[in-house]
């Protein structure tokens, strides 16, 4: 890891943010150790002085009734006894200073002296050492100096476990694009980091990393499906390419004979015109598939598209004995169903009770083609075919019913899958991809597909639209 | 009266600028053999410089060409004042290039590969709206008459009950006498569907309308041209 001249640039900006902590957190230790220092001391010296301040109140009334003598006794016999000795004298006008008490060993450096003016002029002082507080103090100091170096350590060290717990998953990001960049590889995911760290990680950068995540996926999405739909195009291309090249390669091998080469060459365009469909049929799919279709999408009423796709399909349907009529019943209540024979014209459902799905009117009308086509290709003569369009349960639904064979249940998931092609179908002409593209488009537009069939009763195929 | 291939003089003069050899080859015979004179120019420079040392009476344009794209060419034409229609034809299928090379200046859009029968048509049709030529009210051909007013149709003086999706079929069917139409070319035009239904819903129509036009009739019109399309001639 180390080895990485890249990591410098995490690790500089996690070893950034750990100083930055560990200067503040220290900084703000220091000045709380300070202000404490300080209060103490000042509250010592207070203590003294009132001591002091208490001793002279005494004394200078003990003076004043009843002199110097009975001061001196009094201070002597204290001072004998007090835990802690003080220094005290009397100066009077003109006479020498007398010393009532000076307990041994004193610095008089280290004196704090509190003096009173007597009426007659005499002076009482008193002092008290400051050894014992600076003692305290100098105690004081030594623990706060200890304390304070723990905070730095504790700050430092903090400092730098918060930081590698924040900036672990910026550098598993960072390492996981790195590799993706690398590798070209977009199944690699970067690990979510919720077992240790904030629970449910809906932190910042555990978003960050969901967030990254679930965009590798919707890469990785659209990455195979193009992949897919690329696999999917060469080989399904190479069938008719083969049956094309084989025709044309027959001719030329045959004797010469217009009418032969007429017909190869008839089939030659026949099958590049079914390559040139296959392909943009393909095409279309996995555009609709991997979500880039363009949706040229504005207000559609179903029974429009329908129409229009009936309209096509009504010839074929009458030549092959096929009735192909549209039932509307907007509201979903089946008793008002309405059945119309197409040949009778198409009784349009109006106004506001209309079915609109919002969706492009051409990829719409591409999927009732296709459905209706299916059904008449394999309703046999005399069947019928009904095409339905009905709101229900809030969805706009198309339907389209046929008495045709069915389908066998084992066949039933697989009709949508692309080139598939059951039993019963193989012998019509089509290219097995009309229920891909029908599903791929109503799913375009964010609605469903569904079959149900019974063998021997026929198919319904039901596509479910969002209301527009 | 339309009558078949002749309705142009060799006079009508068609630039094609297209690189690819095989395509221009095939084009410019086809072009050729339905009576234009066809200047071929390789790249959009030679297609510029042809343009307007030429009137042309209309243009056949690739979009992926060498040296100047076609795009650009048919911008440059344009603000030249050349008002030569033009063909686009292209190997993209997006809506978003139909709209923009419409917008640039050309005149209509054919995707590739495309069927020779379409380019012809929609060539002519390009020809036909520059020249406006006074639009027939009656379609003559053979015996066949069809009278674009009334919607009567004749056959040796009979008259033919049509429904209307066969009257729009022969419409298109006559307007383009002749030439060849493709399948895709009906659908579009006699349905307005701009998709490939997989079934043969042209065949069937078709077959409704040769049974109406034809079939009482020993002089057959309406002909099969295997793996191409249709045509009605005489």
């Amino acid at each position: 890891m180390s080895s990485d001249p890249k990591l410098v640039l995490t690790r500089a900006f996690g070893l950034r943010i750990a100083l930055w902590y560990a200067t503040l957190f220290v900084i703000g230790a220091i000045a709380i150790v300070f202000v404490t220092y300080y209060l103490t001391k000042v509250s010592l010296e207070q203590r003294d002085h009132q001591i002091l301040q208490s001793k002279l109140g005494d004394y200078a009334s003990v003076y004043a009734r009843g002199g110097f003598n009975t001061l001196a006794a009094m201070v002597r016999a204290e001072q004998q006894t007090a835990p802690e000795r003080l220094f005290v004298r009397v100066v009077s006008r003109g006479v020498e200073a007398v010393v009532l008490s000076n307990p041994n060993g004193w610095d008089p450096s280290k004196i704090e002296t509190a003096t009173v003016p007597l009426s007659d002029g005499t002076l009482v002082q008193v002092g008290k050492s400051t050894e014992p507080r600076e003692d305290l103090l100098a105690r004081f100091r030594a623990a706060l100096g200890l304390v304070t170096l723990l905070v730095v350590v504790i700050a430092l060290s903090g400092g730098w476990l918060v930081t590698q717990s924040a900036v672990t998953p910026i550098r598993r990001l960072t390492a996981a694009v790195r590799r993706i960049i690398r590798t070209g590889r977009t199944d690699a995911r970067v690990p979510v980091a919720g077992t240790r760290g904030s629970p449910g990680n809906n932190d910042a950068i555990g978003e960050l990393t969901e967030l990254f995540n679930v965009m590798l996926d919707k890469i990785e999405g659209v990455v195979a499906a193009m992949r897919g739909a690329l696999d999917n195009v060469s080989h399904d291309l190479r069938t008719p390419l083969t049956r094309l090249r084989g025709t044309a390669e027959l001719a030329l091998a045959s004797p010469p004979d217009l009418e032969r080469y007429r017909e190869a060459l008839a089939l030659c365009v026949e099958e590049s015109d079914r390559v040139l469909v296959m392909l943009n049929t393909l095409m279309d799919i996995s555009e609709a598939e991997s979500g880039t279709m363009q949706l040229r999408r504005e207000p559609v009423p179903l029974s429009e598209v329908v129409e229009r796709a009936v309209d096509l399909y009504k010839d074929v349907a009458d030549v092959k004995g096929v009735t192909l009529s549209v039932q509307s019943s907007p509201v979903a209540s089946g008793s008002s169903r309405t059945s119309t024979p197409v040949a009778s014209g198409f009784s349009r459902t109006g106004g506001d009770t209309d079915v609109v799905v919002n969706g492009d009117r051409t990829r719409l009308e591409q999927v009732a083609a296709n459905l209706i086509d299916n059904a008449v290709k394999y309703t046999p003569s005399g069947g019928r075919v009904a095409v339905e369009v009905r709101r229900e349960n809030g969805n706009a639904v198309l339907r389209v019913r046929d008495t045709g064979p069915g389908i066998p249940p084992d066949e039933l998931p697989r009709i949508w899958t692309r080139l598939f092609r059951g039993d019963a179908s193989r012998a019509e002409r089509g290219l097995g991809l009309g229920l891909s593209l029908v599903k791929a488009i109503v799913e375009a537009h964010g609605g469903t597909v569904a079959v149900e069939s019974e063998p021997g009763q026929g198919s319904v195929f039901t596509v479910l639209l969002p209301l527009g | 009266m339309i009558s078949c291939r002749h309705g142009y003089d060799a006079d009508v003069r068609a630039l094609l600028v297209e690189d690819d050899p095989t395509i221009a080859e095939f084009v410019a015979r086809g072009l050729r053999e339905a009576g234009f004179a066809v200047d071929h120019a390789p790249d959009g420079e030679a297609g510029l410089t042809a343009a307007v040392a030429t009137p042309y009476d209309v243009a056949i344009i690739d979009l992926m060409l060498p040296k100047r794209d076609g795009l650009s060419l048919i911008e440059e034409l344009r603000r030249r004042g050349i008002t030569t229609p033009v063909l686009i034809l292209s190997a993209r299928r997006e809506i978003d290039d139909r709209v923009r090379g419409l917008q640039t200046g050309g005149d209509d859009y054919l995707t590739k590969p495309f069927a020779f029968a379409e380019l012809l048509a929609r060539v002519q049709a390009l020809v036909r709206r520059a020249t406006r030529a006074p639009e027939p009210t009656t379609l003559t051909v053979d015996d066949l008459t069809l009278d674009l007013l009334t919607r009567r149709v004749t056959r040796a003086g009979k008259p033919i009950d049509l429904r209307p999706r066969e009257f729009a079929l022969l419409e298109y069917l006559m307007r383009n006498a002749g030439r060849v139409v493709s399948k895709t070319m009906i659908l579009s035009h006699v349905w307005e569907y701009n998709f490939d239904p997989q079934t043969n819903i042209v065949d069937v129509l078709v077959s409704r309308l040769r049974e109406k036009i034809d079939r009482p009739f020993e002089k057959k019109l309406l002909h099969t041209v295997r793996g191409v399309g249709y045509v009605l001639r005489p």
